[in-house]
């Protein structure tokens, strides 16, 4: 392969940068405008802000009731990762470990489940979920969440198991681990890369969810971030300043995670299965 | 500490089977050594007798209890894998101790006995270390101090040396025979290298294909190997054949090789006329010299290792290997002849492979 720059790379790279532009865009407006006072965005609505104005941030935060918001979401997300990793590993372990024909069987049970769309079951559920009288209650988010996610994660967790060599357990084995010991104290360790990025794709994806808790959680106390700030719009519809500043506090949570997360995910990739 | 024992032992995987019946004691403290080619189902013995596979049918037998549904924990064997196995998320001192603690010994108990396997195998400076940041050898002496550790029924080592340098692998069958003259315990060892499998072991077990060929001491196996494919087996560099047919004189048997010269054959043998045999011939036999059977031919390849020289040469189209004393001058491409002493030949049946002599 050619190293060299050519025109060809060029206009390869013009291209891309483009397409980043185009990409960042939105997100530059959003920064800009979450940091200007309403005079200052009426006047120079993209300019950088030199003076950063810190209001919107405050009032935001108020308003939108962004702190019980934030708590909410927190406690759908970790409920539901939890239930989640502790179902889905120990699920996904037998799946790749059982009889090859159970096993494929298994597999293609949990795919159907990831393939077909979950907007089709949304009001059946809500209807299950009003008549066990969970609705209005975060509890009907985690089960919803950890039914809903619980394929995908078999099928990140089961792909991921399949290249552990059985080895390690048969080692647990040998030195004296029951089966529950051998997931516990040796397999389940093995997973810390995986289980990194189970908990990073789902928690984006309960975190980021607004459908579901906008229906589950009407007419109760109970908002989490994309809803708060979806009726907060409603109210607010022209402070765009303050709706920015609270779209990024909504966001932040998430973000130190995923860099907390990514932090110990690459560092469980660089000391490897190996041994 | 235990005897071992597999009775009409057989394995299938699917519709194929891997282990066609063996019968195998292995005496209390005894040291195994099981030998044979790639495939022929060492690894499949191994784990059948820790409990990691089922056998189709037979027994396994421990200290006289049959063992056959009993889970590894029950068995209580330790095992050293080939390609180690070693926990990546532990420090090697808890690789080594975690058998122990489940087995929940106390504190003080595990701590002494990870340090003594630590001063034995030198890994006091690694205890602290996790086994991606140790060197092979290092890992392989992890992978001894988990077994050493415990007090297992039996050991059960799985090619334990075969991914080392030549010189660690040295050092360490030394280790590994010092430590079972010490421990004593009951010791089943896998290996490719008869080398190994001669130094370590009481007795070996030749397989192939599933099947025993033959069990001894090595130095029977040496000079008395069953057949033709032990007497390959056993020795370094490893046995001359040459096909010939069984000629009755008065002066008594002698084999006509394929290009016509004529060795004696041993008085004792008892052969027809024609005859088709295979003789063996150990290269350590062949001498220089100019007593009893003559085989002449030219040197091909010559290397010196020093005490030894090897000698690959032909015959009348058979190529054959010497190991003569090092002090003898032979150069590749000059006349090069040998003589044997007929006693020392090995005679098999050309058909049946089964010795004669
Ligand atoms: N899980 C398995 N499924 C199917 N066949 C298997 C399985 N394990 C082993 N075999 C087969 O059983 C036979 C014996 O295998 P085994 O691993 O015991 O050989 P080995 O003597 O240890 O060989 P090596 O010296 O190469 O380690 C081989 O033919 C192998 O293909
Ligand atoms: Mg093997």
């Amino acid at each position: 392969m050619s190293k060299r720059y050519t025109i060809g790379s060029f206009l390869l790279e013009i291209v891309m940068i483009a397409v980043a532009a185009v990409f960042a865009f939105p997100i530059y407006i959003l920064i800009v405008l979450a940091f200007k006072s309403e005079e200052n965005w009426r006047e120079a609505p993209l300019s950088v802000p030199l003076d950063p104005y810190l209001g919107n941030f405050s009032a935001g935060w108020s308003q939108a009731y962004l702190g019980d918001a934030i708590f909410s979401s927190a406690l759908v997300v970790i409920c539901s990762l939890l239930v989640l990793v502790a179902i889905g590993a120990p699920a996904a372990y037998f799946v790749a470990r059982c009889k090859p024909r159970l096993g494929y069987g298994l597999y293609v049970f949990f795919l159907a489940g990831m393939i077909l769309p979950f907007q089709l079951a949304l009001i059946p559920l809500y209807q299950t979920m009003r008549d066990i009288q969970l609705l209005g209650s975060p509890a009907s988010l985690v089960l919803f969440y950890a039914g809903l996610q619980m394929p995908f994660t078999i099928f990140l967790y089961a792909g991921f198991i399949r290249t552990i060599p059985r080895a390690y357990e048969e080692a647990a084995k040998i030195d004296g681990a029951g089966e529950l010991l051998t997931f516990v104290a040796v397999v389940m360790p093995l997973l810390r890369p995986i289980t990194g990025t189970v908990l990073i794709l789902n928690g984006v994806f309960i975190w980021n969810d607004f459908l579901t808790p906008l229906l589950y959680l009407s007419g109760s106390d109970w908002a989490t971030v994309p809803v708060a700030i979806f009726s907060f719009v409603d109210q607010y519809v022209t402070e765009w300043g303050t709706i920015f500043a609270a779209l990024l506090i909504g966001v932040l949570p998430v973000l130190a995670t995923f860099l907390v997360l990514q932090r110990s995910m690459i560092r469980g990739f660089a000391s490897g299965v190996k041994g | 500490m235990a005897s071992v024992e597999f009775r009409n032992l057989r394995k299938s995987f699917g519709a194929v089977e891997v282990i066609h019946g063996i019968d195998l004691q292995i005496n209390e403290g005894e040291f195994l050594a099981l030998v044979g080619p790639s495939g022929c189902g060492k690894s499949t013995l191994l784990r059948i007798l820790a409990g990691l596979e089922e056998a189709t049918s037979g027994d396994i037998v421990i200290d006289g209890q049959v063992v056959n549904t009993a889970t590894p924990r029950q068995r209580n064997i330790a095992m050293v894998f080939q390609n180690y196995a070693l926990y990546p998320h532990m420090t090697v001192a808890q690789n080594m101790s975690f058998n122990l603690r489940i087995s929940r010994l106390s504190k003080a108990e595990i701590e002494k006995r990870v340090t003594d396997a630590a001063k034995l195998l030198e890994l006091e400076p690694y205890l602290d270390r996790r086994p991606a940041h140790l060197s092979g050898g290092q890992r392989q002496r992890v992978a001894m101090g988990r077994a050493i550790v415990r007090n297992p029924a039996a050991y059960l080592f799985d090619e334990p040396l075969s991914n080392l340098d030549a010189k660690l692998r040295v050092q360490m069958r030394t280790e590994i025979k010092a430590l079972h003259q010490k421990v004593g315990t009951t010791s089943i060892y896998v290996t490719h290298d008869q080398i190994e499998a001669m130094t370590l072991a009481d007795r070996i077990a030749v397989l192939k294909d599933g099947h025993i060929e033959q069990v001894g001491t090595p130095i029977d196996l040496y000079r008395n190997p069953a057949n033709k494919f032990v007497a390959g087996f056993i020795g370094s560099p490893s046995m001359n054949f040459i096909d010939c047919r069984v000629r009755r004189t008065t002066a008594g048997l002698q084999a006509t090789l394929p290009g016509g010269n004529e060795i004696a054959l041993p008085n004792g043998l008892d052969v027809r006329q024609d005859k088709e045999i295979t003789i063996g011939l150990r290269p350590e036999d062949l001498r220089p010299g100019k007593v009893g059977s003559q085989i002449s031919g030219k040197a091909l390849f010559v290397e010196p290792t020093g005490a030894q020289t090897f000698v690959q040469f032909e015959s009348d189209g058979i190529q054959m290997m010497a190991v003569i004393d090092g002090s003898e001058d032979v150069q590749a491409g000059q006349p090069f002849s040998v003589s044997l002493d007929f006693s020392r030949i090995h005679v098999f049946d050309k058909d049946t492979a089964k010795r004669l002599y």
